[in-house]
C-alpha cells in the first residue's frame, strides 16, 4: 500500500539524542506510527515488521498504532531509519522533503537492523568502546 | 553544590532557572528541566580521548595528533565542506568562519534543514518578531502551525505561552487563547481551544485562504480548505481579531512540507494582514539551543546566514547549490568537518554514504552516527556543563551560558582555534 511518510521530533527521540549508539534510540527511531484502520487495512497488528521503500532504498520497521495519525499516513521519529529511504532533492532550497515522502508499505518477517548495522551498510565503522 | 540560573544547551528555548547539583565534579541531579534537559545533563556518554579510524576499527590518539591530522586533511582539500556548527558557542562558530576563509571551502549551519527555508522568507519580506519575554507578558492568543513543542520544546508553553501567567495576564491559562494548526492530532493540539486538523501539504492554501478572510474577501474562499471547514477558517480569523496580542509560532511542519519557504512567506504576510487589525507576531521554533547564534555569527561575520561559499574568494549565498546537503548530494566537497551536529543521523542516506567515502573529521562530545562514517574524531566539552559561550535563544537574545563543572577536555573554540593557527601558518596568511 501507498502511504506518506511524515517525519519529526518525539522526546523520546530528544531524550536518546546524545547518545545514539544506545539501544533506546534505534527503538525509537525505528519506529513507524499508523493508524490503526490502517494497520488492519495492511492486514498486521501492533508490533509487526513494515519493509518501507522509496525510490532511494527501503528499511524495516516496527510498527505501533497511533489513533492521532491521519489515515494514509505514517509518522516516523527523525533519525536514519527514516533517511535511510529520503531522497537528497531540495527542489533548489537546500531543504530535502522530510515531511512528504511517498512510500511503498509491505508487511515483512525480516528484522528490524540495529543502528549500528545500518549505518555499517552505509560505509560506517562504529566505534567500539 | 546547588547552582542556580543554569541556562539548559538543548533547544532554542534556552530555559535559564535550571538548578543543577554538583558532586565531586559531577551533575547528580537537575531541577527544572524537561525530560530532555535532565538527559543532557545526566549523560555519560561524553568520549575522553581523541580518535582515529584505522583498517580494522578506531584507535586513540593524543591532541596534538589529532590536530595535525585535521589541518592535514583540511590542507589537501580542494573544496572542504564545514558543517553542523547549531550546538557549540558563538566564539566558536567565528573561529569557523574565519577557518572557511583561509580554506576557501562552504561553510553552512544546521538551519539549512531545519528553518533554512525561514530565513529565505524573511530575506523576502522581513520578521515580525518579538522577544519571548513580550509574549509571555502580553499575548492573549497563541498559534503553535506545524509545530509541536510538547515534544520538541518541552517547557516552552510552561515558560512563556499556555501556563504561563504574565504582567498583564494573571491567569494565562484561562485567559490566553491557544490554536493548534496541524497534519496529527498532537498532544499540543489536545490543550488547544481551536484545533484545525489540515491535510498535508495544504498550509499554503490554508494561510491564503485565511488572508482573504482577514482582508474581507472571505468570499473567494471555498466551502473547505485542505480539509478544514470555511466556518472554521473564519472562526480563527475572529479569534485572532479580537485579540491583544497574538503570537503565532511555526515549526518545520511549515519548512518541510511542499512550499517550504513559500509557505513561511505566507505565514508572515498573514501576519502583517492581522497586524493591520491587532497587534500580532511571528517566531521560528528553533531546534538547536544556538541555531539562531549561527545564523547571527555567519551573517555578521560574512553577510550571510547560512550556505555560505567562499570558492571565489568572497562570501557567496546560494541555497539549494551551496547549502550541504546539496554539495554532498552532488559530491562536490572533497573533505568535510563536521562541528557539534550529527548530519549522519539527520541527512538523507546518500549524503551519508558520501561523507563515508570522503576523509571527515568530526568535533563533538558524544559518539554519534557521523562519527562511524568519520576518520577522525576530537572530542570537546559540553557548552552549558563544563564549557561556557554564547548562544542564542529562538527569539534572538543572547544568553551566556556558564559551566557547571570543571573540564576535563579542551572546547571547541581551543580546537578549534589550534587548527585555524596552524592553517594560517601553512597558508601565510
Amino acid at each position: 500500500m501507498k502511504f506518506v511518510m511524515n517525519t519529526g521530533r518525539t522526546i523520546r527521540q530528544g531524550k536518546f539524542i546524545e547518545a545514539k549508539m544506545k539501544s533506546g534510540y534505534g527503538a525509537e527511531t525505528s519506529t513507524c506510527y499508523m493508524h490503526p484502520i490502517d494497520l488492519m487495512e495492511v492486514g498486521i497488528e501492533e508490533g509487526d515488521h513494515v519493509l518501507l521503500t522509496t525510490e532511494v532504498g527501503s528499511v524495516v520497521l516496527h510498527v505501533v498504532a497511533e489513533i492521532n495519525q491521519p489515515p494514509g499516513g505514517i509518522f516516523v521519529p527523525l533519525g536514519p531509519y527514516a533517511n535511510y529511504i529520503i531522497p537528497s532533492g531540495t527542489h533548489g532550497t537546500g531543504m530535502p522533503d522530510f515531511k512528504d515522502i511517498h512510500v511503498s508499505l509491505v508487511p515483512t518477517e525480516e528484522p528490524v537492523v540495529t543502528t549500528r548495522d545500518l549505518i555499517t551498510s552505509l560505509g560506517g565503522v562504529c566505534y567500539e568502546d | 553544590m546547588k547552582i542556580e540560573d543554569v541556562v539548559c544547551p538543548f533547544c532554542g528555548c534556552l530555559c535559564d532557572d535550571i538548578i543543577v547539583e554538583v558532586e565531586n565534579n559531577r551533575v547528580v541531579s537537575v531541577d527544572n528541566g524537561c525530560t530532555i534537559c535532565n538527559a543532557k545533563f545526566m549523560s555519560k556518554n561524553q568520549l575522553k580521548k581523541p580518535m582515529r579510524r584505522t583498517d580494522d576499527g578506531w584507535e586513540a590518539i593524543s591532541y596534538d595528533e589529532a590536530i595535525d591530522m585535521a589541518v592535514d586533511i583540511l590542507l589537501d582539500a580542494d573544496r572542504p565542506l564545514l558543517y553542523g556548527w547549531s550546538g557549540t558557542h558563538g566564539e566558536a562558530q567565528c573561529v569557523g568562519v574565519h577557518m572557511n576563509e583561509i580554506l576557501g571551502g562552504i561553510i553552512d549551519n544546521t538551519s539549512s534543514v531545519c528553518h533554512g527555508p525561514s530565513v529565505l522568507a524573511i530575506q523576502e519580506v522581513g520578521h515580525p518578531g518579538c522577544t519571548l519575554g513580550q509574549v509571555k507578558n502580553r499575548a492573549d492568543l497563541i498559534i503553535y502551525w506545524g509545530s509541536n513543542p510538547d515534544e520538541a520544546h518541552p517547557r516552552h508553553m510552561s515558560r512563556y505561552t499556555t501556563y504561563a501567567n504574565g504582567y498583564f495576564l494573571d491567569n494565562a491559562f484561562r485567559e490566553r487563547k491557544v490554536i493548534v494548526v496541524d497534519v496529527r492530532e498532537t498532544e499540543t493540539a489536545k490543550i488547544a481551544d481551536l484545533f484545525l486538523k489540515i491535510k498535508k501539504g495544504g498550509d499554503y492554501a490554508v494561510l491564503s485562504a485565511l488572508r482573504a478572510i482577514v482582508r474581507g474577501k472571505g468570499d473567494v474562499v471555498p466551502d473547505s480548505v485542505a480539509g478544514i471547514e470555511k466556518t472554521m477558517l473564519e472562526q480563527l480569523v475572529t479569534m485572532c481579531k479580537e485579540a491583544k496580542f497574538g503570537a503565532l509560532f511555526f515549526g518545520l511542519g511549515l519548512t518541510m512540507t511542499k512550499g517550504k519557504y513559500k509557505n513561511v512567506r505566507n505565514a508572515i504576510e498573514l501576519v502583517d494582514e492581522l497586524s493591520r487589525h491587532t497587534k500580532f507576531t511571528l517566531t521560528p521554533m528553533r531546534g538547536h539551543w544556538n541555531v539562531y547564534g549561527t545564523n547571527e555569527v555567519f551573517t555578521w561575520m560574512t553577510g550571510y546566514p547560512f550556505a555560505v561559499d567562499f570558492c571565489r574568494g568572497i562570501a557567496f549565498y546560494n541555497p539549494g547549490e551551496t547549502s550541504a546537503v546539496d554539495i554532498l548530494g552532488r559530491h562536490e566537497c572533497d573533505a568535510c568537518l563536521i562541528v557539534a551536529s550529527d548530519p549522519g543521523a539527520h541527512f538523507p542516506r546518500q549524503c551519508v554514504e558520501y561523507m563515508a567515502e570522503i576523509p571527515t573529521i568530526v568535533i563533538d562530545p558524544y559518539e554519534n552516527l557521523t562519527t562511524s562514517v568519520a576518520d577522525l574524531q576530537i572530542p570537546v566539552a559540553v557548552t552549558g556543563i563544563d564549557a561556557e559561550g554564547t548562544g542564542y535563544r529562538m527569539d534572538g537574545v543572547p544568553i551566556h551560558l556558564k559551566k557547571v563543572i570543571e573540564p576535563e577536555l579542551p572546547d571547541d573554540t581551543e580546537v578549534l582555534t589550534r587548527i585555524y593557527d596552524k592553517l594560517r601558518e601553512a597558508r601565510g596568511v
